[in-house]
């Protein structure tokens, strides 16, 4: 094959040439292609509220609307993070204008460490957008909210709540959750309602209890008896040896929500000790706790639990349960039990069922599922904005948000073509092409506020979001009755943990009771008083004292401990 | 220049044509050099603008940065920054394992890429070549996200494709991705894995610049496969190659944070933990703008002693110094 | 080259083969995984995990349909395209002209200005410097925040600069006696002789454009920006975070097979230009050019 090699060399010359002309002209092409294509994205300007096709008959909230159209950028994360943001000809973007006389900039902040690390960086350049949500890696919003109030980067609300009695009612109604975002006297954020509390719990297959001809357990040494049994028994009858009793992975502070229902039987769930008031502290000072976590690497030496625990995520971990590796998990409800969530296991094991597990007791008869944190989402207003007087418009568009119509239209979509209500106001999806209905993939763009700033745990939304549906057997599954289920159990109430802002070193300190508790749970170093000692004595080293009473100031001055 | 026989012209050392006191010299110098100086001026420009305008802005590293006051106004704090950091608990761990990471790849990771480029090189089929290279520097392409996927199907045990081996030749399944001691294994080779296809093209683009005449000559002279490679080959890679260690050696305190970041967890932090994760976790979580700039800094130095050092010793041993 | 076909050289050959055989075993079986991950059914996939082989009745495009289907993915490989094209040729016009500079030995100040570029090399001092920078500059929200701040690799320069210390002189002085300036000597005697190394140097700026996702995410804010790798990253990332969802996105292929078909689609590109390039990375490029 002739290559270049073969041509004449000034033919070869002109050709690179053309090449690199080629290349430069396309880069400055693309310069002029990719700046003409940002500006034509803006919305477009709005003409004068004078020419505006807003019919005059209208019953307005406003009696005086200003002439220009304020320009409010919101910044806020992704209710579904891959399926981006809402294309720009979005009928929100127009109504919000027309209505509320803003032009509305949605930006979609990456999830996690992504996101804070721009929340982080917008900060530092003092480039904060008008409105926006606090994000945390680690989600603690407050803290984050707590350092850019210090850092003098955004503005007190008082003045903007009594400007949205609406939203005040429905949203921010919890003196609690106002208390915590409330500094020195003033408010700085907006505590948007969490999401659903307590809504996790242990569930277990009843399909593999009945195969084994075993009863559910209430104790943790039943517990641990059954898992043996859910591993050396083959419950799902096939023949392999595939199967562990227990399944999780670690999120959140030593070993994690996800087996605090074992520490719960203890009487020393979580990290601090709530359940004790006059005894405030970190719980690993409970004589209990050593024994919790001593009873925690008997589970793990009996080999009982999916190996892969300590560095699984929470994907693997719904892919391995969906695909029958454990009997014994701890999960959301509604990750559990959802019509898209539970479809794939139904599938795999039509005849396979989970029911859900009380707080299995410890030795001493105690039992607490978990600790209810009870964390929501927090937005606020950037100074800046507040010193270009847009402090109101914000207030408009949000008070807009919780009203009827910004509530459906951010939420769910426009009625009679996303979703339909019924006699009782339910929102449901009878008689709407499945393409275009609010929970289909295509609508995803459209509704990506609702998470953030649009639910507030109406039943309405409830019904909506966990509708009843039947498995593939025919067996009716409810997702709310897992839901009730767990909120029904034993829970310490510690939300008072976000009012404890976390230590300078909290990278050393965290890392330092995380790796010590996880070493005693694998059984890589033997757990013994000597041992257990010296893990308090390196906690105290690296300032358990000093952490312990600032977090103890912190909940009596939020009025949340005597 | 001399010619080291292999088609190689190894550079010799000069002063660049600078004599102090002479000022006149100096400056025909210069316009002797003029049309380098224009070609040079716009990317020297560039250097100027997003290089040291960051390094300008870097001094927040040696302040209490606040946004509202700017990079001018913030107040001065000297060294605490830094001493925060080296004074914290697991420095030295930090350090230790980081520096080992670095070490560790460069150590095997560049031997085994001019392995490999040689290799491919030698063989006379040259679609077994182009087929062998192009799925060698494929791994590079895949981010560690997905890497970790693979991994856990390999390395896992619960029915990994290694422990299956070694549970049928009668073994116990070897948590590998959190065992300590395992750990350091998995993430050094897993990024020779990755990288070293990669690595090759630069040393195979190196050789491939060597004149076919020297072989040949040398064949005619009788030299064997191996002495070809010796004589011929590897002074041919040599600049590159100690360029490239030299420019690592720079940058000794990285040690992949993307890779580490995903790979580990809890069990292995004692072997795991480097410097990066550290300061994400500290920095990243506390709004600390200063302390990701102070360690950067910090890096720096550690890296520019290093080589200096490396450089000394690259002059007297192949005399090919960086600088 | 001459091939000799000595017994001694064909147990060379069979060695060198062998070798190669074993890296090419351990590169691809693990990439088998990805491959076979990306392809495999949604009901194979929650049943086992992705298997060791595909039937061959029983595997799907599933994956890349949903991925290539995506409603941003033609806007995301446009911009994609743009970033890599413009910053790649952005990055090699001002990193040849500085590598040329610098292989000129008798330079004044030439160590000078090595030792400051190795400064920079040394010391980065990270985002927030950077990003303080960018913002200043009324950056925000363009493509030039991406290409501009990291357009010369100081690794790449050296490397290049080494090469152009490699060539004869010989050449370049007769091109000067003819009369040539520096800039005619670089285009048209010097330039020339070094397609692998500007092939090379070219290919790992393209690489790195074609990968970069988080400038993008920091500075650019307009959706219609975003290119490829932040929306594979936010389907990389997302189902982590999809706690409290009703909605399940992956209805179609499982969360693995979508990773692993992102990260197949990234790869593509690469695996179709390197041949390309691999024509001109012939044996002795210098033949011809300099008389012996």
């Amino acid at each position: 094959m002739k290559t270049m090699q073969d041509t004449d060399p000034t033919l070869r010359r002109r050709m690179r040439r053309a090449w690199i002309v080629g290349l430069v002209v396309t880069a400055i092409l693309a310069q002029v292609v990719a700046a003409c294509g940002g500006a034509a994205t803006e919305p477009p300007v709005a003409p004068p509220a004078a020419e505006s096709e807003v019919p005059g008959e209208e019953p307005t909230a406003e009696p005086t609307v200003p002439p220009e159209p304020v320009d409010i950028e919101l910044w806020a994360q992704a209710t579904v993070t891959e399926a981006g943001a809402p294309p720009d000809d979005w009928i929100a973007y127009d109504i919000i204008r027309e209505r509320l006389n803003i032009n509305l900039t949605y930006v979609i902040l990456p999830t996690g460490g992504d996101g804070e690390a721009v929340l982080n960086a917008s900060a530092a350049a003092n480039e904060l957008p008008d409105l926006l949500q606090m994000v945390s890696a680690a989600n603690d919003p407050r803290s984050t909210l707590y350092r850019l109030v210090q850092l003098g980067l955004l503005a007190p609300v008082d003045d903007l709540m009594p400007l949205m009695p609406e939203r005040v009612a429905t949203h921010y109604n919890d003196p609690l959750l106002l208390s915590l975002v409330t500094f020195d006297g003033h408010q700085y954020g907006f505590p948007e309602p969490p999401p659903l509390p307590r809504r996790e719990g242990l569930v277990i297959r009843s399909d593999w209890l009945e195969s084994l001809g075993l009863e559910p357990p209430t104790t943790l040494e039943e517990l641990l008896e059954v898992a043996v049994a859910f591993t050396e028994q083959d419950p799902d009858g096939n023949g392999l040896d595939d199967t562990y009793g227990i399944g999780g992975f670690i999120v959140g502070q030593g070993l994690g929500n996800r087996f605090d229902f074992i520490l719960g039987g203890f009487g020393v769930p979580g990290v601090w000790n709530f359940t004790d008031p006059a005894n405030f502290g970190l719980n690993v000072r409970d004589p209990r706790y050593p024994e919790a976590v001593a009873f925690f690497n008997r589970v793990v030496e009996a080999g009982v639990v999916d190996p892969d625990w300590p560095t699984l995520t929470r994907d693997d971990f719904r892919a391995r349960w969906k695909q029958g590796l454990f009997g014994i998990m701890w999960e959301d409800f509604a990750a559990l039990s959802n019509q898209s969530n539970y479809t794939p296991f139904d599938e795999n094991f039509p005849d396979g069922a989970w029911i859900p597990l009380p707080a299995p007791t410890g030795p001493e008869g105690e039992a607490y599922y978990g600790v209810y944190t009870g964390r929501g989402q927090i937005f606020a207003v950037s100074q800046r904005a507040a010193d270009d007087g847009k402090g109101e418009a914000i207030a408009r568009l949000l008070e807009w948000m919780a009203e009827p119509e910004g509530y459906y239209l951010l939420g769910f979509g426009e009625e009679g073509v996303n979703f339909v209500l019924d006699e009782e106001g339910n929102v449901s999806i009878e008689g709407i092409d499945p393409a275009l209905a609010w929970n289909s993939a295509e609508r995803q763009p459209y509704t990506q506020m609702r998470n953030q700033l649009i639910f507030y745990n109406t039943p309405a939304e409830i019904n909506a979001r966990y509708p009843t549906y039947q498995t593939s057997n025919g067996r009716t599954m409810e997702p709310m009755m897992f839901l009730e289920f767990f909120q029904n159990q034993p829970w310490v109430d510690g939300r008072g943990i976000q009012v404890i802002l976390p230590p300078a070193n909290a990278a050393d300190f965290d890392r330092f009771y995380n790796e010590g508790l996880m070493q005693f749970a694998l059984g890589q170093v033997e757990i013994n008083e000597e041992t257990w000692a010296e893990f308090l004595a390196g906690l105290d080293t690296l300032g358990a004292v000093e952490y312990e009473a600032s977090a103890l100031q912190a909940l009596q001055e939020a009025g949340l401990v005597p | 220049m001399q010619l080291l026989g292999a088609g190689i012209a190894k550079p010799v050392r000069t002063s660049g044509g600078y004599q102090p006191g002479r000022g006149t010299a100096f400056a025909r110098a210069i316009w002797r050099h003029r049309w380098l100086y224009m070609l040079m001026a716009p990317t020297l420009l560039y250097f100027l603008i997003f290089r040291y305008g960051p390094l300008w802005n870097a001094q927040i590293a040696f302040k209490d940065f606040r946004p509202l006051l700017g990079v001018l106004g913030s107040p001065w704090t000297g060294l605490q920054n830094f001493e925060a950091f080296i004074n914290s608990f697991y420095f030295d761990q930090l350090m230790g394992n980081t520096i080992f990471f670095s070490a560790t790849k460069l150590l095997l990771g560049i031997p085994l890429a001019v392995v490999l480029a040689l290799a491919l090189h030698e063989t006379w089929f040259a679609r077994y070549r182009t087929v062998v290279q192009t799925m060698a520097y494929l791994p590079h392409f895949l981010s560690w996200v997905v890497m970790y996927g693979v991994m856990l199907t390999i390395l896992s045990p619960n029915n990994g494709l290694i422990n299956q081996v070694i549970e049928s030749l009668g073994g116990d399944p070897i948590p590998f991705m959190r065992s300590p001691d395992w750990f350091r294994q998995v993430v050094v080779v897993s990024d020779l894995w990755k990288e070293t296809g990669w690595s090759t093209i630069l040393y195979l683009a190196a050789l491939l610049a060597i004149s076919p005449h020297l072989y040949e000559a040398a064949t005619v002279d009788g030299a064997s496969h191996l002495q070809r490679i010796w004589h011929i080959s590897l002074p041919g890679i040599i600049p590159v190659v100690v360029l490239v260690t030299l420019l690592r050696l720079g940058h000794i305190l990285e040690a992949g944070f993307n890779q580490i970041f995903v790979l580990y967890s809890v069990p292995v932090y004692s072997v795991g933990d480097i410097l990066d994760t550290w300061v994400y976790r500290q920095g990243v979580l506390q709004f600390q703008f200063s302390l990701a700039t102070a360690v950067g800094l910090f890096k720096g130095a550690v890296g520019l002693i290093l080589i200096v050092v490396a450089n000394r010793v690259s002059k007297r041993i192949t005399e090919l110094p960086l600088f | 080259m001459q091939q000799v076909r000595t017994r001694d050289a064909i147990t060379y050959q069979i060695l060198v083969a062998i070798f190669l055989l074993f890296v090419l075993l351990a590169i691809v079986v693990p990439l088998w995984r990805v491959v076979v991950t990306a392809f495999t059914p949604l009901e194979i996939y929650t049943r086992q995990g992705a298997p060791l082989f595909l039937s061959p009745t029983r595997w799907t495009a599933a994956a890349f349909q949903q991925l290539l289907g995506h409603p941003l993915f033609p806007r995301a490989m446009l911009n994609s395209m743009i970033i890599t094209l413009s910053g790649t040729a952005l990055s090699l016009i001002l990193t040849i002209p500085l590598a040329y500079g610098l292989s000129s030995h008798t330079l004044p100040g030439r160590r000078v200005i090595m030792l400051l570029i190795l400064f920079t090399f040394l010391f980065n001092p990270g985002l927030i410097p950077v990003y303080l920078l960018v913002v200043k500059m009324g950056l925000t929200n363009s493509f030039l925040a991406i290409i501009l701040p990291p357009a010369v690799g100081v690794t790449n320069t050296l490397v290049m600069m080494r090469f152009f210390e490699g060539l004869p002189d010989e050449l370049k002085e007769a091109a000067r006696m003819d009369g040539a300036n520096e800039l005619q000597v670089l285009w048209h005697v010097v330039l020339p002789l070094s397609k692998p190394i500007m092939l090379t140097i070219g290919l790992f700026y393209s690489v790195y454009f074609w990968n970069e996702f988080f400038t993008p995410i920091l500075y650019l804010t307009d959706r219609d920006l975003m290119p490829l790798p932040v929306l594979l990253r936010n389907i990389l990332i997302s189902a982590s975070f999809n706690e409290y969802v009703e909605y399940d996105a992956f209805s179609t292929s499982a969360l693995e097979s979508l990773k692993s078909a992102a990260v197949l689609l990234t790869m593509l590109p690469m695996m179709l230009v390197y041949p390309w390039i691999q024509r001109y990375f012939t044996k002795g490029t210098l033949l011809g050019a300099v008389k012996e």
